[in-house]
């Protein structure tokens, strides 16, 4: 995508990669293609696109994997209903325009940002995305890759302007939901290639789960990844720590955590009324 | 009363021992569980009928309606502040913004300008709605005058004679549009007793180096001999915040008339859910995006539909299209 691309083109090929990965993500209601409006008395208004009807007949809806972005689930805290609900019309709005996919901690995204600073006002960086925080419209992700032996981390905001095209490339999930460890393990786990394909994943049944176990540059690291408080299960430990200093380390363990029970917070149902809620709205 | 007559005729000091009986009772601790059922009811019922009968203000004699003229003061509102949210301008760059919606919010008195300081008239309105049975029979009469529900907070605003609206008019949040400034006061969080760098921003001491016993601490209180005294004021340890506060010349991004709610710029006093001060701002430099607003207040009179979001024009709207 190097070359100067009228704006035509750049929905031709826009639409030629969306038919491309079509058998990757079926949920294509909105397509970010915009309609040259030839209007003769101001400026252009803004019609929305049609919507393209996708009739899938090899797999039912029941089969596809239910998925609710963690960022819709409002926080355990004394704040009214009302404000989670008008935020999430906020968001269902620019997940119209913008198409999030799924991903977790651990997948390879593709991020397309506009830069006043660049010469083709768009910018793109490849990474493994190793934090998904916040909620709300201020939902982050961070992507990290490592660029000239140079490791670089972008944390992204889901809902801003800015965001031109998010692309999963790789869809899968690791051992862990933080991978902030992938700072002090050997650069070679946190390289991905910017010219890397997309790989094919399923839209049925689990995620695909990366049993991979990194191996850590010596210590001093960021953090002590070892205790338990971090719970992480994507190190391998034998490598780089001797059975004296996991022994130490569990002193910090706190076997209570697991029964406080001011910690609870079952989000089950309020995931299913939330995730109706989002579809409805969404395939409006 | 027992006197204690015998010491008062010695002429030695009367001490007079006064014995009370506390007659306090809570309101449903004389009824039985239907009446208390029943009495939730109606209130609840007579609630509605209220809110619906203020809902016309062309109804039933409204006063005289006049137009905004240059320096002349209208009405705030009273709200409740939900929480806070993040607003991306056109060009891109993301400010934070307080959302505070406003619940049942009605004009509740009217002081001419000899009751209320002989100087400017003055309008009480009230905020959220909320129950009867827990508060005192004085409190209650002044919204009985009104014909509306017992409020939550009651304020006071000062306000020109051309801008005085009949006690009983319900405001709404459209009264307020985007691009204009507002100041908003609220009770700030209490903090309770609390050391000199919290409370006024002291730098302390040095955490090492051999300072003994000494962190925290203020330091030297003032010059030395000469007063010989600390002056009055001195910033000191004590109790932090429960005080009210303003913060002055705040965006209104963003107005949803359905809901009501107002998207104010950064920060405002107080906690989630409290209830808050809002009225256009006095600063001086913002009095000019404070042009031609609804005067004296935005009537829901039927002619004029609103859109569901009124938005500032800097402000990204979500289903638009993209800039740049």
């Amino acid at each position: 995508m190097a070359a100067v691309c009228t704006s035509r083109t750049r929905q031709m090929m826009g639409l030629l990669r969306i038919l491309r990965n079509f058998s990757q993500n079926e949920r294509l209601l909105s397509t970010s293609v915009l309609r040259h409006n030839v209007a003769s008395d101001g400026p252009p208004k803004f019609t929305p696109p049609s919507k393209p009807v996708i009739i899938d007949k090899t797999q039912k809806e029941a089969s596809l994997r239910r998925f609710l972005s963690p960022e819709f689930i409002p926080p355990r805290q004394r704040t009214n209903p009302v404000k989670f609900s008008i935020e999430r019309k906020d968001m269902i709005q620019r997940r119209k325009v913008l198409n999030i996919p799924e991903f977790y901690a651990g997948s390879i995204l593709a991020v397309t940002m506009t830069d006043p600073h660049v010469n083709g006002n768009l910018n793109r960086f490849v990474g493994i995305c190793i934090q998904r925080s916040g909620k709300g419209l201020g939902a982050t992700f961070i992507l990290r890759n490592v660029v000239d032996g140079q490791g670089v981390e972008i944390c992204y905001e889901l809902y801003s302007p800015r965001m031109r095209k998010i692309e999963v490339l790789k869809l899968e999930k690791r051992l862990d939901d933080n991978l902030m460890y992938l700072r002090d393990a050997l650069p070679e786990y946190s390289t991905f290639n910017f010219d890397m394909q997309p790989v094919h994943y399923e839209i049925t049944g689990d995620v695909p789960v990366n049993l991979l176990k990194v191996k850590m540059r010596p210590k001093p690291w960021s953090k002590r990844w070892e205790r338990p408080k971090f719970n992480i299960k994507g190190i391998r430990f034998d490598l780089c720590l001797t059975p004296e200093m996991m022994e130490h380390a569990q002193k910090w363990a706190e076997p209570w955590r697991p029964y406080d029970m001011l910690k609870e917070y079952d989000t089950s149902s309020l995931e299913e009324h939330i995730f109706k809620e989002v579809h409805e709205n969404l395939r409006k | 009363r027992n006197n204690n007559t015998l010491l008062s005729c010695l002429g030695a000091p009367v001490i007079q021992c006064i014995r009370t009986h506390r007659t306090n009772t809570w309101w449903d601790e004389h009824l039985t569980e239907d009446n208390a059922s029943f009495l939730k009811k109606v209130v609840t019922e007579e609630y509605k009928q209220q809110t619906t009968d203020k809902l016309n203000p062309l109804k039933d004699e409204p006063w005289p309606r006049h137009e905004w003229a240059e320096g002349s003061r209208r009405v705030g509102l009273v709200a409740v502040k939900l929480g806070m949210m993040p607003v991306w301008s056109k060009s891109g760059e993301r400010h934070v913004v307080t959302m505070l919606q406003v619940q049942d919010c009605h004009v509740v008195k009217h002081l001419s300008k000899e009751e209320y300081n002989g100087r400017t008239a003055a309008l009480i309105v009230g905020g959220k709605n909320i129950s009867p049975f827990h508060r005192p029979e004085g409190y209650l009469e002044v919204f009985r005058n009104a014909g509306v529900p017992p409020k939550q907070k009651l304020t006071t605003f000062c306000v020109s004679d051309n801008a005085i609206i009949k006690p009983g008019t319900p405001l709404y949040a459209a009264h307020f549009c985007p691009g204009q400034y507002v100041d908003v006061t609220a009770k700030t969080i209490g903090k309770g007793f609390q050391g000199v760098m919290k409370r006024w921003g002291f730098k302390g001491q040095p955490a090492s180096h051999g300072q003994t016993k000494t962190h925290r601490r203020p330091g030297s209180l003032g010059p030395g001999g000469d007063p010989a005294k600390v002056f009055k004021g001195k910033k000191m340890p004590g109790r932090m915040g429960n005080i009210y506060d303003t913060n002055h010349g705040l965006k209104v991004w963003r107005v949803n008339t359905k809901y009501n709610i107002l998207y104010i710029n950064g920060s405002v006093p107080g906690h989630r859910n409290c209830l808050v001060k809002v009225r256009d701002s006095i600063l001086p430099t913002r009095l000019e995006n404070n042009k031609n607003p609804p005067f004296p207040t935005f009537f829901a009179d039927g002619d004029k539909e609103l859109p569901e979001d009124l938005f500032d024009e800097d402000v990204f709207q979500f289903g638009q299209p993209m800039p740049e």
